[in-house]
């Protein structure tokens, strides 16, 4: 079978499937009935204006963690009140397998997706110990920013202490610079690898002096390590004549880079790999590197040319699921609700942990990869398949809040045969009937024909029926996104 | 679970894009030795992810300008165990050290790339591709395996990742493995033949999710009959110890390991690498790596003398120390070899001197290209001949002894 066509029939053409796949973490139900309801413009918006979506069973949910929105301050105050030793990673903790919480229940599915865009765009591992403190504000100040302008969250990021902290600029002197926050704000936050050494080294001169103080854990610019003296910067001049302008200097360099074009076009180079292909269309590229500069680097029309252009339509079955969407799509579509137990998200995270892919975790700067070939191994897929039958039956995590009978909210009405079945099973799970050969494959594990009679206590209706939804999940039909 | 990573643990595959369609890419040369019983030496690469510090570890205690250079931070001469005059190792090798003077572990310094580059992800992608200048994709391991004749993916293991490794990439058959006692199908017995199914399932997929579900039917047979492992040493209880543990007992098993990969990160100190004292931030993490070394060479026994292990990082540090007392990117690094084959107990290759006039940019100049390293083990302990279709393009470098013929 030609690779092009391999590709189609693994996934269903509907364009609705296709948008729910690539614009939240999995198809539920519910979301696929609102989408048809509102049509794929209305729905398209309401998600770019999360506020105006109640999502208030995810935020139920995470009320339990308490500490993901402290700031620097109010983590600090629980150590001083004795309840949090310094150093500890508990706010960390939290952060992650809020993450996973979010992924799936959240109704702000876009939000979210580009939450974890940016957090990877701009990654601060989580955990790490030197951002113990830091790291839920810097996910407030990601969250903030998600579908703002890209300027604001940069510059903002650039103010961050656990950005600072992480590329260590926060010990930067004007003596002798350090240069590791200069070279990945350049390579790998804005415009790629165009840059030179000597970027690199008025860039780490020009960054001296932010930094965080060691007494509050706050940020602070301190003149008093701020290196001065003109400075070149892919063409750009400065003149950082004074010490005491120096995070003006830093900041103008950040407008600047937000909206040189080699910037626009690696953020929309990135966001169609996200969202459109592995292999990002050119032409769209360019029109959403216009875009953007157009928007002064407003990150909504972006999304929203993306999400309405022919390439994106054209491009169902261009994506493979990351570890994290392959997780968080199977709890949603097996209906699996918010659960207030959090060792049970917790069990969620430690799959990911195995996957290599558990949220926020990634721990060189660079972020998660985005396509397919870096996380297709052998040891994923199987890691992938364990879980989606230790999911489907319940084994684990076990507390999760499951539907009363997965048959019944799966399959509402039995069908009457063992092959219409299988049918019925699939296509509620991936949108599309197997193909006759996947299907007959199915049903020889079954061990019955497609014309055998399904009768409620039917293995296939019982004790395999885990099994069932498992490799369903486990084959290509679940992993292309 | 979340024990093991401490920092910045890995800096793993950052130019994922550039693997996108390379399968299925090359396969003209891969069957020339299909057949032919593979009777070289396991290679291990263990790639030392961040940009390892060769100027700690293999310390330059005869070149002033090294202390020069480096007042907060340099390796003081009455610190460092071994060596000679011109290097000592850093004291965080004392694990090692009876290795050392036993000649089975080994050093080369002022190894470095062609063309190098500071960009962690530039550097890594150039070093696992080994091709530049030419539009082959694949990993240098992945041709190393297709040109030794690896039919099946127990030849190549990428060990303590799920992930797949960057060196593999391309057509030759090669598994990637958490851990080997994890490595099994939940669900699976005779009544419910999940792997059976799931190759059916399979069928018509294209090679980029075929392949690895392939590999996994290929290997969950030869995974389930390993019996319980006792290794014969202690490992530390780190990720690093783990993986190693396991690449020893897939040696010992003969299940017909040709190369393994492990990766060890958290290298990229630019900020306080700290004093060789116990508590600081290299001498921490040189000893858990001589732990677990030393550890696998006792665990390996007699399968030492068929074990040659290899170190690589994308680029070392620069000479002079930043700050922060740290070392930002730089050039030139010390790669480490284990194993009985290994010429040890010295330092090889050519030092330029860290002479002001003889850095380059500020760094170690590369006198000996790593390719030329890794294809004298290649060919002298892996039973390689040619190295045209592993390392097109390279220069053929003087081999500089570091390994024994077999």
């Amino acid at each position: 079978m030609p690779k092009q066509e391999a590709v189609t029939a693994f996934t269903p053409a509907d364009p609705v499937l296709h948008l729910l796949r690539r614009a939240t973490y999995g198809p539920t139900p519910e979301a696929e009935a609102e989408l048809r309801k509102l049509g794929a413009a209305a729905w398209l918006e309401r998600q770019l204006n999360p506020a105006s979506i109640d999502d208030s069973a995810c935020q139920a949910v995470l009320a339990k963690y308490t500490l993901i929105g402290k700031d620097i301050a109010g983590v600090r105050a629980l150590v001083k009140a004795g309840s949090m030793k310094s150093g500890a990673w508990d706010v960390m903790q939290q952060l992650g397998t809020a993450a996973v919480a979010r992924a799936v229940w959240s109704k702000r599915q876009l939000f979210e997706l580009m939450a974890d865009f940016w957090s990877n765009h701009l990654n601060v591992t989580c955990p790490s110990g030197e951002v113990w403190d830091s790291r839920a504000q810097y996910d407030t100040v990601i969250r903030t920013h998600a579908l703002g302008r890209f300027a604001d969250l940069l510059k903002a990021s650039m103010r961050s202490p656990a950005m600072l902290s992480y590329l260590d600029n926060r010990t930067s002197t004007k003596a002798k610079p350090n240069e590791n926050y200069a070279r990945e704000l350049l390579e790998l936050h804005t415009v790629g690898l165009v840059y030179s050494e000597a970027d690199v080294k008025d860039a780490a001169r020009l960054l001296t002096g932010l930094t965080v103080d060691s007494a509050t854990g706050l940020y602070k610019f301190d003149a008093n390590q701020h290196a001065t003296g003109a400075v070149t910067i892919l063409g750009w001049r400065h003149d950082n004549a004074t010490a005491g302008g120096g995070e003006a200097a830093a900041l103008a360099y950040a407008d600047m880079l937000a909206m040189h074009p080699a910037t626009a076009e690696r953020v929309a180079r990135k966001l169609c790999v996200r969202f459109v292909a592995d292999e990002a269309p050119a032409t769209l590229v360019a029109r959403l590197a216009q875009v953007y500069l157009d928007n002064r680097t407003a990150i909504v029309p972006v999304l929203r040319a993306l999400f309405t252009s022919p390439e994106f339509a054209a491009a169902t079955g261009a994506k493979v699921r990351t570890p994290l969407e392959d997780v968080a799509a199977t709890v949603r579509v097996l209906g699996i609700g918010p659960s207030a137990d959090m060792e049970s998200v917790r069990g969620l995270y430690h799959y990911l942990y195995d996957m290599g892919h558990a949220p926020l975790r990634w721990a060189p700067p660079n972020g998660y990869p985005d396509v397919a070939a870096a996380w297709a191994a052998p040891s994923g897929l199987l890691i992938r398949w364990n879980a989606h039958l230790n999911i489907a039956a319940g084994w684990y995590p076990k507390q999760l809040a499951r539907p009363a009978s997965m048959l019944a909210y799966l399959v509402p009405k039995l069908p009457a045969t063992h092959g219409a079945f299988v049918d019925a099973l699939a296509t509620r799970l991936v949108g599309q009937p197997l193909a006759p050969a996947h299907s007959a494959a199915l049903l020889s594990f079954l061990g019955k024909s497609a014309t055998a009679p399904l009768k409620a206590t039917d293995a296939a209706a019982t004790g395999r029926l885990p099994h069932l939804i498992a490799l369903i999940l486990d084959s290509p039909y679940h992993l292309y996104r | 679970m979340d024990c093991c990573i401490s920092r910045r643990g890995v800096l793993t595959i950052g130019a994922g894009a550039a693997l996108t369609g390379l399968i299925g890419e090359g396969l003209s040369t891969r069957l020339a030795f299909a057949g032919t019983p593979y009777t070289g030496d396991t290679l291990v690469v263990l790639s030392l992810r961040g940009g390892f510090d060769g100027l700690s570890a293999i310390v330059p205690i005869g070149d002033a300008d090294y202390y020069r250079a480096r007042p907060a931070i340099a390796v003081p001469k009455a610190s460092v165990i071994a060596g000679d005059g011109t290097f000592g190792l850093h004291p965080a090798f004392a694990p090692l050290q009876a290795r050392w003077a036993a000649g089975t572990f080994g050093a080369v310094h002022a190894v470095g790339q062609p063309n190098p580059s500071r960009s962690h992800f530039e550097a890594m992608e150039d070093m696992e591709r080994a091709a530049a200048g030419t539009s082959i994709r694949t990993g240098w391991l992945d041709r190393m395996l297709g040109v030794a004749g690896a039919s099946y993916p127990m030849a190549g293991v990428a060990m303590g990742t799920s992930a797949p490794a960057r060196l593999f990439a391309g057509p030759a058959p090669s598994v990637s493995m958490l851990t080997v006692d994890g490595f099994k199908l939940n669900g699976e017995d005779a009544k419910t033949p999940m792997m059976g199914t799931l190759a059916k399932l399979y069928d018509g997929a294209p090679d980029l999710l075929g392949a690895p579900a392939r590999a996994v039917g290929q290997s969950l047979g030869t995974v389930g009959a390993l019996p319980a492992y006792t290794p014969g040493a202690t490992y530390p209880a780190t990720a690093l110890g783990n993986a190693l543990k396991d690449v020893a007992r897939l040696v010992k098993s003969n299940v017909g390991l040709m190369a393994a990969t492990v990766d060890f990160g958290d290298w990229d100190m630019h900020e306080a690498l700290g004093a060789p004292a116990k508590g600081q931030r290299m001498y921490d993490h040189l000893t858990e790596l001589a732990l677990a070394l030393d550890a696998f060479a006792t665990d390996l026994g007699p399968a030492f003398g068929r074990v040659t292990l290899v170190t690589l990082s994308e680029f070392g540090r620069r000479v002079a120390e930043n700050g922060s007392r740290g070392v930002d990117h730089g050039s030139g690094n010390a790669m480490l070899l284990l194993g009985g084959g290994v010429r040890g107990g010295k330092v090889h290759g050519t030092w330029p001197t860290l002479a002001p006039a003889a850095l380059t940019a500020g760094d170690l100049t590369a006198t000996t290209d790593y390719r030329t390293v890794i294809g004298e083990i290649l060919q002298r302990r892996c039973g390689l001949g040619s190295l045209a279709d592993v390392f097109p393009n390279a220069a053929a470098g003087t081999a500089l002894g570091v390994v024994a013929a077999r």
